[in-house]
């Protein structure tokens, strides 16, 4: 806020000290002070006859929650402590996907909701004002009920094509999986071949970087994105034989009464992040229509004027405007969704608030649980809003009027750690 | 509009151009043309206007159609909606003592009054507004008189609904222009409306035959937790947007600390906070704990969104407080938080319906049971264990209908205060 402007502060000599300014914001500040000391000395006091101490976290779950993907839990022999980061990674897991999920349901809504077809723009509106005035976490229940009670049991199972399976037990999907490959390599050798993808994507990257500038400079076409993406899945199909097919992709099967191979997901994973993203999708698409909306109308006719499809006038000229506008409201519904995620409680997915409440339950320490949950969500939030703040500082930069940009890894993030963002609208 | 679209159109009436109304001139004015010829325009403008467009008309309707089908087979055929009507008590007011209902029934009509009497004072009921009214109205009656014979709890919702109409027409008749009978009649109106949380109360669990506070559950609990939470927000936000926006450093900065502490952690998470570790601070009753952490964490919200009222008023305003005159505590009562308040209002309505929403969470952790504990406690008996589906859409339904209307009464709010234009 502007502070408040001082008005004018010489005073008669002989004036009582309190009518000086200076003495009275000192005078104001010391009893201020003072009574937050009391309150935190009572709050101390308050909760002074408790047992402190992180020792708590060394010893023993004494609790499984089963392997989680790409960890394996043993509840008799890990820490407390690991369960509390096989929790964290949990809710990274959920987080991650929701993100990505709820970003593409979020634009493709919004824009239908501002489709000329009045019926799907009605369509979206409907979606849009169902999803978002209904409690989140009555959603998650329906979905969870509807999977547990609505689908079939594992012994009904529906078999999409020996592909995808659909039971009450969740949905098993394809998944790849490493192998020796027929060199008889090690199984290392997937992680060979990412490290040969990444490099290749950072080529082709600088490939279309180059092709691109030279389009802009000779004014010829060179077929940039083509040339690119060819690169790309070039390297990407030689390097696989020639590194002697290190990966394969399993199909699920069933055995028993359970899922194997494949990629098995939880009920409670899915009726989550299933909520989440129609959820958080639906703030989403708010935002990208508030924002498509809020740019001048000249844009749409100039796009009309030189002949560009529907198609083209929305992914070059309108989405790409529109999307400078939104970050900083996506970010916040990031936020929420990160902290919403909580609510996994609800349906008895592991994530880091419910082995939190385990581990509270078992052995108290209320307190430094607290401490630690709180400390989690908020370097959660902050890794949130640094990327996306680097992705603003990005998007932004790139067109200032006088065509200089934030240059270097630093700088962005000097940047990106200067704009704040705001911590989330909701819990 | 293009050219040619005007053109089917255009009639005698006058047509919106730039949000103008515009009467065409006499050569360009055609007569009004047969509903037929009309329908089929609309029809061709808006749904088949070109091959693509006809394609994404094709889809939605496939899309909402399955769901609609679906939806229809749902309510008709598949759900058992027994455990809804069997449990309707327990679902809506849970274990409110039995005999103190008229306790209730006086809180309806008493709400409903305030809330008529604010419509009738600060805006005016549409056609819309009324269909509404008349539809929410037929089902409550139909919820409570389905399969039972509550002749007196219809007769008690008939008299609120009268009451909502007595209030709003006694409030149209107040005079729209600011004078000295309008002033009195916003005053009165507004202390009710400040006060109505704890009257509420009080009419609940006063004196002999009230309910304890640990009686009160069901919907009835999420109606009472979110206008507390609500209210005792914005009295925790505007002290902490005030702190924060101080030049003095030691408010400012554990103003600051405490907003940021607060939105670091879920809702959730302080609900943990009102379980474990609040009992040792305060103590007192499990739900006054939940309200207070619930204002609690409202406040923090509250308090960034008046501060961004604060932000966007020139600075031009402070310094003509000062120039009249006024001290610094003066100026923020008269000029600066009046404006800002006013800017804020929008997002105060939208975290008031996030925390509407946000009740339904107190069940999950705490042993206290809303609308969707009492949920809970519907499915346990039995005989309804498998209608799940059914009793969480009763839920998200009534959940919905309040957050529908908090969210357009915000819109008329806007419009009626003039948000966005000085």
């Amino acid at each position: 806020m502007a502070a408040n402007p001082s008005p004018p502060t010489s005073l008669a000599a002989g004036a009582p000290l309190i009518y000086q300014r200076r003495i009275r914001r000192w005078a104001v500040q010391i009893v201020y002070l003072a009574i937050t000391a009391f309150v935190i000395f009572y709050v101390v006091q308050a909760l002074g006859e408790r047992e402190y101490g992180f020792g708590f976290l060394n010893q023993p779950a004494g609790f499984d929650i089963g392997n989680q993907w790409l960890v394996d839990f043993d509840g008799t022999t890990s820490s407390r402590l690991t369960l509390f980061f096989v929790g964290v990674w949990s809710t990274v897991r959920v987080v991650a996907v929701v993100i990505a999920l709820s970003t593409v349901l979020g634009v493709i809504v919004g824009v239908a909701r501002l489709s000329p077809s009045w019926l799907l723009s009605k369509t979206a509106m409907l979606f849009v004002e169902l999803f978002r005035n209904t409690p989140l976490y009555v959603q998650v229940v329906i979905w969870y009920a509807i999977g547990l009670f609505g689908l079939p049991t594992i012994q009904n199972v529906v078999n999409i094509g020996n592909f995808l399976f659909l039971s009450n037990r969740g949905v098993a999907l394809p998944w790849p999986h490493e192998q020796g490959g027929f060199w008889g390599g090690a199984d290392w050798m997937v992680g060979v071949w990412v490290g040969v993808l990444v490099i290749g994507g950072a080529v082709a990257l600088k490939v279309r970087k180059r092709l691109q500038n030279q389009e802009q400079a000779t004014g010829q076409t060179r077929y940039p994105n083509r040339i690119a993406m060819g690169m790309f899945a070039g390297i990407a199909v030689v390097s696989f034989f020639l590194l002697g097919m290190p990966v394969y992709v399993d199909r699920p099967i069933i055995e028993g009464t359970n899922y194997a191979e494949g990629m098995a997901v939880r009920p409670e994973f899915a009726a989550l992040t299933l909520g989440l993203t129609v959820y958080t999708g639906a703030f989403i698409a708010e935002i990208v229509r508030a924002s498509i909306q809020a740019l001048p109308k000249g844009q749409t006719e100039a796009a009309n004027a030189i002949g560009l499809s529907n198609y083209q006038r929305l992914t070059l000229i309108i989405l790409p405007q529109a999307l400078r506008q939104m970050i900083p409201s996506i970010t916040n519904q990031y936020l929420n969704a990160n902290k919403n995620s909580s609510i996994a409680l609800g349906v008895s997915y592991f994530d880091l608030f419910f082995v939190a409440n385990i581990i509270s339950n078992k052995i108290g320490h209320a307190v430094e649980i607290f401490f630690m949950i709180i400390v989690t969500y908020t370097v959660l939030s902050l890794s949130i809003s640094l990327v996306m703040n680097i992705a603003n500082s990005r998007i932004t930069a790139r067109d200032k009027e006088d065509g200089t940009r934030t240059s270097g890894l630093r700088q962005r993030l000097i940047y990106a750690l200067r704009s704040r963002v705001p911590m989330g609208e909701t819990s | 509009m293009t050219e040619s679209e005007e053109r089917l159109t255009s009639t005698t009436a006058p047509t919106e151009r730039h949000g103008q109304k515009v009467v065409l001139p006499p050569h360009r004015q055609r007569a009004a043309r047969p509903y037929q010829v009309r329908a089929a325009n609309w029809l061709r403008i808006n749904l088949f206007a070109s091959w693509d467009r006809t394609l994404l008309t094709v889809i939605s309707f496939a899309i909402l159609g399955s769901v609609i089908a679906f939806v229809v087979w749902f309510v008709m055929s598949y759900a058992n909606w027994n455990v809804v009507t069997d449990n309707r008590r327990l679902l809506l007011i849970g274990s409110f003592p039995h005999g103190a209902e008229w306790r209730l029934w006086v809180g309806l009509c008493f709400v409903f009054t305030l809330a008529g009497a604010s419509y009738g004072m600060w805006s005016k009921l549409g056609l819309r507004d009324g269909l509404f009214i008349v539809i929410g109205s037929a089902f409550a009656l139909f919820m409570i008189l389905h399969e039972t014979s509550q002749a007196w709890a219809a007769l008690w919702f008939g008299v609120a609904v009268v009451l909502l109409s007595v209030g709003y027409l006694l409030c149209r008749l107040v005079p729209r222009e600011e004078g000295p009978t309008r002033r009195v009649a916003t005053r009165v109106l507004g202390l009710l409306l400040a006060l109505s949380v704890p009257i509420v109360f009080a009419l609940l669990m006063a004196g002999p035959g009230g309910a304890d506070a640990n009686e009160l559950s069901g919907y009835l609990l999420n109606l009472l937790l979110a206008p507390a939470g609500i209210a005792g927000g914005i009295l925790v936000g505007i002290p902490l947007a005030l702190g924060r926006a101080s030049s003095l450093k030691a408010i400012s900065w554990t103003c600051t600390a405490y907003i940021e502490v607060v939105r670091g952690a879920p809702l959730i998470g302080w609900l943990f906070v009102a379980l474990f570790i609040l009992s040792d601070i305060i103590g007192g009753d499990l739900i006054v704990r939940t309200m207070v952490v619930l204002a609690i964490f409202t406040g923090a919200y509250m308090a960034e969104y008046i501060r961004g009222g604060l932000q966007a008023l020139p600075r031009g305003q402070y310094e003509a407080g000062h120039a009249v005159g006024l001290p610094h505590w003066r100026t923020m009562q008269l000029i600066i938080l009046p404006q800002a308040l006013r800017i804020s209002i929008p997002p105060i309505v939208g975290q008031a319906i996030a925390l509407w929403k946000d009740t339904a969470l107190i069940s999950i952790i705490l042993p206290l049971r809303e609308l969707v504990g009492s949920s809970r406690s519907a499915i346990a008996q039995g005989e309804f264990i498998t209608a799940r589906i059914e009793v969480y859409v009763f839920a998200a339904v009534m959940f919905w209908i309040v957050a529908f209307v908090m969210s357009r009464v915000s819109q008329r709010i806007e419009r009626s205060l003039g948000v966005g234009q000085r």
